[in-house]
């Protein structure tokens, strides 16, 4: 009886990363209104930055973040400034586009430098599991994965309520207009959210490349994973997204324990396509 | 004049087996079903704004329909072609209530949701083989020229399809619609039903050519058919055409496949060719090619505008 909760354990602390994978895209269209289909490919670019400086300079994984933060908020900027912003204003497509060719491109950049073989960032977290009265496995990584997703999801929320940053980004995302009578530079203050955005990419490119392998293509997938988290959780709404990937993480583990493994990715698909029917502005979303 | 250019074109287009090389008749085989597709998500993306990310759910079904009727049931082939164009209208409808609650971005993902899901559900049964696919074994009697002609048949007529449809009534209901969809609601325009037709238009012209497309590919696996990779092309080919025009898709589909054919001795790079254009376009050209050339000569060489 009891091991039939394993399932439902693991899917919980998988929720954890699966929410870290959507809280930039959250972030994201809370304050442009705007969806980067690029954030899977700024996820998978970051754990390739972490394996050149795993075996550049023989970090951990996780030390490796001082280093991938710094250039994904780098790299989060600069495309903002220098695409994104040019295109907003414009409505619905032109953002989408200008984002989808760009995860073509970085897709395909990344295949020609890394070459399509599977990867990992390789640790001893990844082999063990912890023992609980005998009852349950859980992998190390798995809560490894989760408590990056908590103290992550608990930093940016406490950033946006209590800095004069993350005032200022609210500020743009609630009314635009206003916040730029009022002195805000929004541009700029697009620019660094996306570069938060972009962090919150590393911690769950790095989180992923520990947890399981990836190649060039894998951005798609966690891009619906992403995207799958939102949708449940609902745009814009931080702790939506925190039970969004909560959700989308038992979905799939139960389903992959029931209904075969084939199914796990086709339960939390489901899942989604009934949220979405039922209620498309997502569970705590506002309309 | 412009019915003399027309005539010329076509009757190159009826010739050209006998006097084009096979890979001249292949490549203009292409360029008709990619116009045709094309031409479809434009007609959801252009004139009804449903930017669909799942079109590629229709081409699975189609080629899937026509793979399995041809061969496990033995139908003609023709009639194997018009059962993926019938089943894919038959999803349309199925999905369309669900959809349509769906708004902008939402649209945009749960379309693509539902082709991946459609996607890992054919991998995932035995009936169509797994994710090893279906060689579609009588297509291979069939010869180039009746899959070339086929091709331009649905290429054409998906043309001249689109313009009719947008000086119909419904054209200008959905022209109303883009302007202002609180207004023409307001003055009778039926707002789902519109948008219904053109998305069981598009999804029965592509579930055909669909069918034609794997008549030539021979082999149909469900990561391909059901993948994102499909958009892709579309997006390219109708942007770069310029989205909103009918001449749009064709252009735009010439330019597709010839930069295929010549970016095909460097793999890998082609797409991030074809990316680097598509977002040079939006940003410079956001009308496309024809929309480019419309405003600079006023020039339409479909108008669909009543004077």
């Amino acid at each position: 009886m009891l091991t039939s909760l394993e399932p439902l354990l693991n899917g919980i602390l998988l929720g954890g990363l699966y929410a870290v994978i959507g809280i930039g895209l959250a972030l994201t269209f809370g304050i442009m209104r705007q969806v980067n289909l690029a954030h899977g490919e700024l996820m998978i670019l970051s754990s390739y930055l972490s394996l050149v400086f795993i075996s550049l300079l023989g970090l951990h994984p996780l030390l490796t973040l001082c280093l991938v933060f710094p250039s994904l908020f780098i790299i989060g900027y600069l495309i903002q400034t220098y695409l994104f912003n040019r295109v907003l204003g414009r409505g619905m497509e032109p953002y989408l586009m200008v984002s989808f060719g760009l995860s073509i491109i970085l897709q395909n950049a990344m295949l020609k430098v890394f070459t399509p073989d599977a990867r990992s960032l390789k640790t001893s977290l990844a082999i063990q599991s912890l023992d609980v009265y005998g009852l349950f496995h859980v992998p190390v990584i798995y809560l490894v994965d989760f408590t990056g997703g908590i103290v992550l999801i608990g930093l940016l929320h406490f950033f946006m309520k209590k800095s004069y940053l993350g005032w200022a980004i609210r500020a743009s995302g609630d009314d635009l207009s206003t916040s730029k009578l009022m002195g805000v530079n929004t541009a700029r203050v697009y620019a660094i959210a996306m570069g938060i955005a972009a962090v919150t990419a590393a911690m769950s490119g790095v989180l992923v490349g520990m947890t399981f392998t990836f190649y060039p293509h894998s951005g798609t997938q966690y891009l619906i994973v992403a995207f799958g988290v939102v949708i449940i959780g609902g745009m814009g709404s931080l702790w939506g997204t925190f039970l969004g990937g909560l959700i989308l993480g038992v979905a799939q583990l139960m389903g992959g324990q029931f209904l075969g493994p084939g199914f796990q990715l086709l339960s939390g698909y489901l899942i989604l396509l009934i949220v979405l029917t039922i209620r498309p502005q997502g569970l705590l979303g506002r309309k | 004049m412009r019915l003399l250019v027309l005539t010329l074109f076509l009757i190159a287009l009826i010739t050209l087996p006998l006097w084009g090389s096979r890979y001249v008749v292949s490549v203009v085989m292409l360029i008709c079903l990619h116009v045709t597709i094309a031409s479809m998500w434009n007609l959801l993306a252009g004139y009804s704004g449903l930017i669909s990310l799942g079109q590629q759910m229709f081409i699975g079904i189609g080629g899937y329909t026509l793979a399995v009727s041809s061969m496990y049931y033995g139908f003609p082939i023709s009639l194997s072609v018009l059962a993926g164009g019938v089943v894919s209208v038959i999803l349309a409808l199925v999905i369309s209530r669900p959809v349509s609650r769906m708004r902008g971005v939402y649209f945009a993902v749960g379309t693509w949701i539902i082709a991946e899901t459609l996607g890992i559900t054919f991998s995932n049964w035995g009936y169509v083989r797994y994710g090893m696919g279906l060689f579609i074994q009588p297509a291979y009697k069939l010869s180039i020229p009746s899959i070339y002609y086929a091709a331009v048949i649905l290429g054409v007529c998906s043309v001249l399809l689109v313009y009719l449809l947008l000086r119909s009534n419904l054209g200008l209901a959905l022209m109303a619609i883009r302007d202002d969809d609180g207004a023409s609601e307001a003055v009778g325009v039926n707002i789902f039903r519109c948008k219904l037709a053109c998305f069981l238009i598009s999804a029965f012209v592509t579930g055909l050519a669909a069918g034609v497309l794997y008549l030539n590919t021979i082999f149909i696996q469900p990561f391909e058919a059901f993948g994102i990779g499909w958009t892709v092309k579309l997006l390219f080919i109708v942007i770069i055409g310029g989205m909103g025009t009918v001449e749009g898709p064709v252009v735009g589909g010439i330019i597709f496949v010839l930069l295929q054919q010549f970016l095909s001795d460097y793999v890998g790079f082609n797409l991030m060719i074809l990316g680097t254009i598509t977002i040079a376009t939006i940003f410079f050209a956001p009308r496309g090619i024809v929309g480019t050339f419309q405003n600079r000569f006023h020039f339409e060489f479909f108008p669909i505008r009543r004077q």
